[in-house]
C-alpha cells in the first residue's frame, strides 16, 4: 500500500508522512509469526471439522461405506421431520431453564448481597452458589437422578409436606422429565451466573445508588435504573454461555434420561451423537449439527448486539 | 426557611467513634464550609445529614424537623458526590431530571426545570450527552444541575472540585459562590482545600478528630484561632509555631522574645508556651529577635518566601513583600509587632495577644 501512495505523479502535493518503517516487510511477516499457532490450532480444530460437517451434510454416508452425494435432501429432513423439530424445540425449551432461572436468581442474589458484599455473608453465598461448577457434570448428573427417582429426595420431601399425590418418577415422566432435565442445567449454570454477576455489580459506582436514593429512589428504581444498566455486558455474557448451554447440551441430559421418555427429552446434541454412532447416518447428523450451530448464532447475535456499548 | 440544627450528634462504626459529639447551628441560606484534615469525619458528618448514614446519637434537625429518621428523599436535601456519581446509562437530560421523574413530576414541568437549570449551569448543549462524553468540569455542571432542579432546601457539597485541575477549580469556586447568591439556599460544603473555605464560605467548621475545633467566619478563625489545631490549619503558608521554654539559648533566646512579648510577669512564666507567628507579618529587622540562615528562596513575584532555619534548626516561614533578593545561606533577622504574635498554652489553647 506504501509503494502505490509514495509512487503517485507529481500532482499530488507531497505530505509529510513518516519514513516507512525499515523492516515493516519484517515486521508484518513476525506478526504474522505470531498469530500463527493460534491460527494453525483454530483452523485444524474448528474450520477443518467445520469444513467436513458441511461436506458430510451434503452426503448419504454410514460412516465406513462408500458415500453419495445427496446435495440438500439432509437440510430437508431436519427441517421437515416432526421427530427431528421436536428435538430442536426441546432444546429452546431448555433454555427457559438453562437460561432464564440462572439469570433472574443471579441477579437477585447480587442484588441482595450488593450491601454485604464486604462481610462473610457474601463470599459464603458465593461459595456455595459456585459450588456446582466445581463439581463434575457426570456427578451433579448422577446426584441429581437419585433425587428426583420415585424414592429420592424431592419426592421424599413433597411426601413430608403433604404433597404426595404430586409425587412422580420425574424424570421418567412425559411432561415433567424435560423440566426436571431444566432444573438440573439451571442449577449448574447459576453457580457460574452468580459470580459474574456479583463480580459485575461490586465494579459498579456505590455513590451512584447513594446519589439515586437521594434522587427519590426505591429498591426497585435502583435495581432498575442502576444495577441492570450497570451490569448489561455480565447479564449478556450469561446469556451467551447458558443459551449455547442449553441449544448444544449434551451431557446432563444423556446422564440423567438419555433422552426419554421417548423422545421427550431428546436435544439435538444428543440426537446428532445417536445419528452419527448408533444409527449410522453421518450426513443426516452433519446436517442437524449445521443447522445447530446455525440456530445457536441466530439466538446469540441479539443478544450481543443488545449488550454492546452504544456510544 | 430551612436553617439545619446539630444536637450532640455522634457517630460510631462499631466500637470507633468518628465523630464524637458535634453541636452546629446553620441559619438558613447560610453558606458553611467543614474543613479539616483527611479522615476527620467531614464526610461522616455531611453523609449523616444527608441520611446515608446512620446516627448513633443525637439529633440533625432540617427547618424544624428532626429527620433523624426520615428517609434521604424527605430531607430536602441533594448532594454533589466528589465522584459526580452521575447515571452512565443516562442522558445529561435523564440524570438531571432522573429525581423529578421519580417524584412523578408532569413531563412538561420536569423539561421546563431541567432545562432551566442547564441554562443556569450554562450546560444546554450539553443536554443530549451521555456523562462518559464530558469533560471533569462539565460532569460537575451536570451534578450540580441535578441537585439545583430539585429545589432542596440545603445543598451538601462532599468535595465536588477535587477532581477539576487548578483553573478550572478556580472557575466553578466563583460559579458556585454565584450560584449560591442566586438561589439563596443554605449549602454545606467540604473541602480540604483552604482557598475554597475561605472564599466561599459564611461560615467555617473546623473539624479534627471528629470534634469541632472552632467556628467562625474565615477571617475570625484567621485572625483569632481558638488554639493551635485552627492556627496551624487556616493560613497558606502555615502559621509558624515556636515553643518558648523549651528552646535552649542561643539566636532565637526566650528570654529575648519573651521579654518584647511581656510574657515573663506573672503566672505564666516558667511553663511551657507556643508562639504563633503568620509568615507575613514576620518583616525584616537587622536586630530582630528570630535569626537564621535562608534555607530556600521562592519568588512569586509581588511576594518572596523565604524558608528560614533558626539557631535550633527549627524552620520558620517568612512572606515578605515585594522581589528582594536572598542568597541561600545568607542571615537574615526578623521582627515582629507583638500585637500580631498569637500565644497558647501547654494544652494548645489561646491565651489572650500579647503586647
Ligand atoms: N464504613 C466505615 N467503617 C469504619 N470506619 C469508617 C467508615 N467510613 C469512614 N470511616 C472512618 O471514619 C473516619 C472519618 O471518615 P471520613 O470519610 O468522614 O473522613 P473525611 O474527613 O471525609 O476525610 P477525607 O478528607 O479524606 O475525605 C475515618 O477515620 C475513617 O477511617
Ligand atoms: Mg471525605
Amino acid at each position: 500500500m506504501t509503494d502505490i501512495t509514495t509512487s503517485l505523479p507529481d500532482a499530488q502535493p507531497e505530505r509529510v508522512r513518516l519514513p516507512p518503517s525499515r523492516g515493516s516487510r519484517k515486521t508484518r511477516m513476525a506478526a504474522w509469526l505470531f498469530v500463527a499457532p493460534a491460527f494453525i490450532a483454530y483452523a485444524a480444530f474448528v474450520l477443518a471439522p467445520l469444513c467436513m460437517s458441511i461436506y458430510y451434510s451434503l452426503l448419504r454416508w454410514d460412516g465406513i461405506g462408500e458415500a453419495q452425494f445427496y446435495g440438500l435432501s439432509n437440510y430437508v429432513t431436519v427441517l421437515t421431520d416432526s421427530d427431528l423439530l421436536q428435538i430442536i424445540g426441546n432444546a429452546f425449551q431448555l433454555v427457559l431453564y438453562f437460561t432464564l432461572i440462572p439469570v433472574l436468581l443471579g441477579l437477585a442474589v447480587a442484588a441482595a448481597i450488593r450491601s454485604h458484599m464486604a462481610g462473610r455473608f457474601g463470599t459464603i453465598t458465593r461459595t456455595v452458589l459456585f459450588l456446582p461448577q466445581v463439581i463434575p457434570l457426570v456427578a451433579a448428573g448422577i446426584a441429581w437422578s437419585w433425587m428426583f427417582a420415585s424414592t429420592g429426595l424431592v419426592n421424599q420431601t413433597l411426601k413430608a409436606i403433604g404433597l404426595s399425590s404430586w409425587a412422580r418418577g420425574w424424570l421418567g415422566d412425559f411432561v415433567w422429565a424435560l423440566p426436571a432435565v431444566g432444573i438440573i442445567g439451571a442449577w449448574v449454570l447459576l453457580g457460574l451466573c452468580t459470580m459474574l454477576l456479583v463480580t459485575g455489580i461490586t465494579k459498579i459506582d456505590p455513590s451512584l445508588y447513594e446519589a439515586a436514593r437521594l434522587d427519590g429512589a426505591r429498591p426497585w428504581h435502583e435495581f432498575r435504573y442502576i444495577t441492570l444498566p450497570g451490569l448489561r455486558q455480565e447479564i449478556g455474557v450469561c446469556i451467551t454461555v447458558t443459551v449455547i448451554a442449553a441449544l448444544a447440551s449434551f451431557d446432563i441430559v444423556y446422564i440423567s434420561t438419555q433422552g426419554g421418555p421417548g423422545i421427550t427429552t431428546t436435544v439435538p446434541g444428543l440426537e446428532i451423537y445417536r445419528l452419527a454412532f448408533a444409527h449410522r447416518q453421518v450426513g443426516l447428523a452433519s446436517a442437524l449439527a449445521i443447522v445447530l450451530m446455525v440456530l445457536v448464532l441466530i439466538s446469540i447475535a441479539p443478544v450481543q448486539w443488545f449488550t454492546r456499548d452504544k456510544k | 426557611m430551612s436553617g439545619l440544627t446539630l444536637r450532640s450528634v455522634r457517630k460510631n462504626y462499631g466500637d470507633v467513634p468518628v465523630i464524637k459529639g458535634v453541636d452546629l447551628d446553620i441559619a438558613h441560606g447560610e453558606f458553611v464550609v467543614f474543613v479539616g484534615p483527611s479522615g476527620c469525619g467531614k464526610s461522616t458528618l455531611l453523609r449523616m445529614i444527608a441520611g446515608l448514614e446512620d446516627i448513633t446519637s443525637g439529633e440533625v434537625s432540617i427547618g424544624d424537623r428532626v429527620v433523624n429518621e426520615i428517609e434521604p428523599r424527605d430531607r430536602g436535601v441533594a448532594m454533589v458526590f466528589q465522584s459526580y456519581a452521575l447515571y452512565p446509562h443516562m442522558s445529561v437530560y435523564d440524570n438531571v431530571g432522573f429525581g423529578l421523574k421519580l417524584a412523578g413530576t408532569p413531563k412538561a414541568v420536569r423539561d421546563a426545570k431541567i432545562r432551566d437549570a442547564a441554562k443556569v449551569l450554562q450546560m444546554e448543549h450539553l443536554l443530549d450527552r451521555r456523562p462518559a462524553q464530558l469533560s471533569g468540569g462539565q460532569r460537575q455542571r451536570v451534578a450540580i444541575g441535578r441537585a439545583i432542579v430539585r429545589e432542596p432546601d440545603v445543598f451538601l457539597f462532599d468535595e465536588p472540585l477535587s477532581n477539576l485541575d487548578a483553573a478550572l477549580r478556580g472557575d466553578m469556586r466563583m460559579e458556585l459562590a454565584r450560584l449560591h447568591n442566586d438561589l439563596g439556599a443554605t449549602m454545606i460544603y467540604v473541602t480540604h482545600d483552604q482557598i475554597e473555605a475561605m472564599t466561599l464560605a459564611d461560615k467555617i467548621v473546623v473539624l479534627d478528630g471528629g470534634v469541632v475545633q472552632q467556628v467562625g467566619s474565615p477571617l475570625e478563625l484567621y485572625n483569632n484561632p481558638a488554639n493551635l489545631f485552627v492556627a496551624g490549619f487556616i493560613g497558606s503558608p502555615k502559621m509558624n509555631l515556636l515553643e518558648l521554654t523549651s528552646r535552649p539559648e542561643g539566636n532565637v533566646s526566650s528570654a529575648e522574645l519573651s521579654a518584647g512579648l511581656a510574657l515573663n510577669r506573672g503566672a505564666l512564666a516558667g511553663t511551657s508556651l507556643t508562639l504563633g507567628l503568620r509568615p507575613h507579618d514576620l518583616r525584616v529587622a537587622p536586630n530582630g529577635p528570630l535569626n537564621g540562615q535562608v534555607r530556600l528562596v521562592e519568588r512569586l513575584g509581588n511576594e518572596t518566601i523565604l524558608r528560614v532555619s533558626l539557631a535550633d534548626t527549627t524552620e520558620i516561614t517568612a512572606v515578605l513583600p515585594g522581589q528582594d533578593e536572598f542568597a541561600i545561606g545568607q542571615t537574615v533577622a526578623f521582627d515582629f509587632k507583638p500585637s500580631s504574635a498569637l500565644v497558647f498554652d501547654e494544652n494548645g489553647r489561646r491565651l489572650p495577644s500579647p503586647g
